[in-house]
């Protein structure tokens, strides 16, 4: 592996790095910096230093870095000043990395349960035998419950591909990752609506309402950057959201909404926009499908009766709904990324989906975009036939909008718990931690008791891991080769990039791609994995041959396609060819094809739950040195006039209860958090003790959280959740 | 001969807390003490939707008027007139904690095992700049709020944004410590710089003796000794810097200053 690494020589380096920050930041490169100086000054560190382009692994954006080496060790990763989608910077999680990879809590040898789950107990086995092990537990588990009886979780890494193509040729349909505790409800809205799932022109917006989104705290690159240079250029910025976040913080205007009633302020705008006539009406005739539907329905959602529902004032609803129909098409509702809010997310986002259509800013600038070229292929490979194998996966037709090659893993989980409509035995997962993520951890548990066996490939200990049965111990991404990936970055670019190795992978750690190798020899089909890396990468940039030269002078290729104007020529990929406000599949289905209202639950005496994640965190992987500095545990935020009604102190540990746990927290008084609504952060409260810097400090959300569920996606509802909070007795 | 600075545009920090974990990577700086920070207002949710927070970055101002400098009884402190860069030349330092005392923005701290001072040198030392890369904070920041440059360049960036744009400068109520760190238009909070505190004895005596004559009291035999006894003894100074927030504000006014 070490061979392939590609090392820029330091003059090639200071050269392109020069370069490239004239060029990212229009200003003149640090020229001849330092001269000898004072005598007595600090001499520059010896050793020779190395630089390797790769890109980051801490969270799913892979912003570009260059990985600075010396003795055969990263000492710091830096951002990649030529990678346009990240803009050339690093956050802190990036920076982190290094205590990452040489965490002391890494898996270093293959190891085999020998207690029970959960138990701690294991042994320390060679490859050979991990592997002999996996393959007879798959084969055996085939043999009796079909090759759909093993359920793959293939993580989101750059060799997640991999593990994909092993599950297909052993002959699983059961995939399913994190995509369903995350995004899939905005996927589901937008496919819904436009046919496909938008990058927002952040960049070039005049007028933007961040409404279920955090993208100050909540990185997504380039669109947390790019909101600050388009506000630097005059764009106004509006934030609903019940807590006071760090984007809140920094908005034009933040409205505290009640949780849930989002929908609520959307139609009121749709309602102000059309019933006022301020959408452009010959976009609307050339491309909406069902204004005259959407704007029967919307009479009613006016903006007196939105400020009920949502706290907003109707005058304000009124105002912005004036003033975002001013600056369209430059203008958007941002779409956002982690949707797995609520039972009706998918309808939520319609609304917002359906605004975006009202202001005509799809395909064009400062608007919502359609997918650009890059040019990366999937290789092919045959997908053999199984005659016993069940028609489709298993939680097929459990929610009408499920996305086929995700699924949903609550309704997979409830699925293997009732055993119906077939048993799943077998569970092979790849940097993805469940036991973290999923709502009601309690469940994940009672799913692991109906499968005789568990395999997990990760650098570290997670829970997912701790309750496996079998640990393959993983390189860290700056230890492998990877394949090329594909990224688009808003308008900003369309690239593709590699990883090679920086430094050789550590202890006994190996690829997946290595693993899916060496299990496919022995489970008969040798020849899906039978090639190496350079001819994998060659078989994806087949069609565009000139992006390997460019991957390797500057981490990094950019396919010059079309930004915008996509669609001009071209039908949307919906039933209407039009942009759906109105959604004919919807009404076949019997759901509400426009998004109709429904007042939030509302629980006596208890409080909301809601969940989010801060600049340096990461949801379920944050076992490190570095980042945990900034928040040792955390802390339920509430309002101070709601705990003082109850008699609590600040910073009290207290004891919060949910229908599935009862966790305990200090409660940290905020007042920007509205009254009846409650806050924790993801990330701690791990089980296992291979976490050891959020082991049992503060809790999970998943031990918390209840597993509701978005009804049309089959993505997790996080945000329905009512709790109590109670004095810590004893 | 350069005049390194910082220009911030605090306006458009967003906290991410990015250039702190940069700056600790790149220097080795110990668990629980940092070189740099991010001070932020306190919201008034009075303010209902109007409400704001202001964040700024920060860290060791490099200031013209050195008051660490002027503390330093043996002349590890220096300002270098090469760069402008203060530093510390470690073993030169007694460990006595007079400069700590001495800087009002709590730029410096105590290293836990090296028992000598600690601050930002603009990662010259790191070799950041012999490489012609920005130090670790400005290279790192997402909205790039950090600027760093030469002002004797003036087709430096930051000379450009001194020229081009009106900047303030945070700095302490009693003494003027003319700060090489300036903020675009205006900046908050201001209220946490702290006075300049000089212990009694030194005050006199250091702001009379000449540089060399501090270096020489630094290498002589007692000085050494001196060194050793401290450095392994001697209690930390009250730190102000051990926390991200850097120091709690003491009993200043605001102070921050239009520059022109």
């Amino acid at each position: 592996m070490d061979e392939t690494t590609k090392t820029l020589s330091r003059r090639n380096f200071l050269r392109a790095s020069a370069a490239a920050m004239t060029a990212a930041a229009g200003v003149p490169a640090l020229k001849g910096l330092v001269s000898t100086g004072h005598a007595a000054a600090p001499a520059p560190q010896a050793g020779s230093i190395t630089d390797h382009f790769t890109a980051c692994d801490m969270c799913f954006n892979r912003c570009g870095m260059i990985a600075r080496v010396q003795n055969g060790r990263v000492v710091k990763l830096d951002p990649n000043p030529k990678f346009l989608k990240s803009r050339g910077m690093l956050c802190a999680r990036g920076n982190a990395a290094t205590a990452h990879i040489y965490d002391p809590d890494r898996l270093k040898h293959p190891l085999l349960r020998k207690g029970a789950r959960g138990e701690g107990k294991w042994q320390r086995i060679t490859w050979d035998q991990a592997l002999d092990h996996t393959a007879e537990q798959f084969e055996r588990i085939a043999e009796k419950y079909t090759r759909c009886g093993v359920m793959f979780s293939p993580g989101s890494d750059m060799q997640s591909q991999f593990l994909i193509r092993f599950a297909e040729v052993f002959g699983s349909y059961n995939i399913t990752s994190h995509e369903t505790l995350c995004l899939l409800s905005n996927h589901r809205a937008y496919l819904d609506t436009f046919g496909e799932t938008p990058y927002a022109d952040v960049l070039y917006t005049k007028y933007i309402i961040v409404a279920g989104a955090n993208p100050y705290e909540a990185i997504i690159t380039p669109d947390t950057i790019d909101l600050m240079e388009a506000r630097k250029n005059g764009c106004k910025m509006v934030v609903l959201d019940p807590r006071y976040t760090k984007t809140a913080a920094m908005a034009d205007e933040w409205h505290p909404i009640r949780p849930h009633t989002d929908m609520a302020f959307f139609l009121a705008l749709a309602h102000v926009i059309i019933h006022e006539e301020l959408y452009d009406r010959e976009f609307a005739a050339n491309m909406l499908f069902g204004l005259d539907e959407l704007s029967a329905h919307v009479r009613k959602y006016t903006p007196e009766w939105a400020a009920t529902e949502t706290g907003i004032p109707a005058e304000d609803i009124r105002r912005i709904a004036r003033e975002i129909a001013a600056a369209a098409p430059t203008a958007m509702i941002y779409p956002g990324r982690r949707t797995s809010d609520y039972e009706d997310s998918s309808q939520i986002r319609r609304s917002m989906a359906i605004v975006n259509a009202l202001l005509a800013n799809w395909d064009r600038p400062g608007g919502v975009l359609a997918s650009r070229e890059v040019g990366v292929r999937a290789p092919y490979f045959d997908i053999p036939w199984y005659d016993d194998n069940p028609d489709d996966r298993i939680d097929h037709g459990m929610a009408p909008g499920l996305i086929h090659h995700e699924g949903s893993f609550k309704l997979m989980r409830d699925a293997i718990i009732k055993g119906e409509p077939y048993p799943i035995r077998g569970w092979f997962t790849f940097k993805t931690n469940f036991m973290q993520t999923a709502a009601n951890r309690n469940k994940t548990i009672e799913m692991l008791d109906h499968l005789d066996f568990i395999v997990n490939a990760d650098i570290a200990m997670t829970d997912t891991a701790w309750y496996s049965d079998l640990l393959l111990p993983s390189p860290s991404f700056l230890e492998r080769d990877d394949p090329v990936s594909a990224l688009q970055g808003s308008s900003a670019c369309a690239c593709a990039i590699w990883r090679d190795a920086v430094v050789p992978a550590m202890y006994e750690s190996r690829d997946i791609r290595w693993i899916c190798t060496e299990l496919s020899k022995r489970l008969g089909f040798p020849e899906t994995f039978d090639f190496s890396i350079d001819q994998y990468r060659e078989w994806q940039l087949a069609s565009i041959p000139e992006a390997a030269q460019a991957i390797k002078e500057d981490g990094v290729y950019y396919n010059p396609s079309k930004v915008y104007g996509i669609y001009f020529d071209v039908p949307l990929k919906t039933q209407a060819q039009k942009i759906e406000l109105y959604n004919q599949r919807y009404a076949n289905m019997g759901l509400d094809p426009m998004p109709t209202y429904k007042p939030p639950r509302q629980e006596q005496g208890k409080l909301r739950l809601v969940v989010g994640r801060t600049a340096f965190f990461t949801h379920s992987n944050t076992n490190n040195a570095l980042l945990i500095e900034f928040e040792e545990e955390n802390t339920l935020w509430i309002h101070p006039k709601t705990a003082t009604r109850m008699g609590f102190r600040d910073e009290e540990r207290v004891f919060v209860t949910s229908g599935v746990a009862r966790v305990e927290l200090a409660l940290k008084f905020f007042e920007g958090i509205e009254k009846d609504t409650v806050y924790m952060a993801t990330g701690f409260g791990a089980l296992s003790p291979g976490q050891r810097l959020v082991h049992n400090r503060g809790a999970s959300i998943a031990e918390v959280l209840e597993d509701h569920v978005d009804y049309i996606s089959g993505n997790m509802a996080m945000h329905e959740t009512f709790v109590t909070v109670s004095r810590k007795v004893g | 001969m350069k005049k390194y600075a910082m220009v911030v545009d605090s306006s458009v920090c967003i906290d991410c807390k990015g250039c702190m974990v940069s700056c600790k990577v790149q220097n080795n700086v110990p668990k629980g003490y940092w070189r740099n920070w991010i001070k932020q207002t306190k919201p008034d949710f009075s303010l209902g939707k109007l409400t704001r927070t202001h964040f700024q970055p920060g860290g060791c101002m490099q200031c013209d008027v050195p008051t660490c400098v002027t503390a330093c009884p043996s002349g590890a402190t220096f300002k270098d007139r090469e760069t402008g860069i203060v530093h510390v030349n470690e073993p030169l330092c007694i460990g006595c904690g007079n400069c700590v005392r001495a800087c009002p923005y709590g730029a410096r701290f105590r290293h836990p095992e090296k028992r000598v001072p600690d601050k930002c040198d603009f990662c010259f030392s790191a070799g950041r700049l012999a490489r012609g890369i920005p130090p670790a904070c400005v290279d790192t920041c997402p909205t790039k709020a950090r600027v760093f440059g030469d002002l004797n360049d003036p087709d430096s960036e930051v000379s450009r944004l001194l020229r081009d744009k009106p900047t303030v400068r945070v700095t302490s109520k009693n003494i003027d410590t003319q700060p090489n760190l300036y903020y675009i238009t205006t900046t908050e909070p201001a209220d946490w710089v702290g006075d300049v505190e000089y212990p009694q004895a030194y005050s006199v005596m250091a702001s009379l003796v000449s540089p060399l004559v501090k270096v020489a009291v630094g290498l002589s035999a007692l000085g050494v000794a001196g060194m050793w006894a401290k450095q392994a003894f001697a209690p930390d100074p009250p730190d102000p810097g051990d926390d991200e927030h850097g120091p709690e504000a003491k009993h200043s006014e605001p102070t921050a200053s239009k520059q022109d």
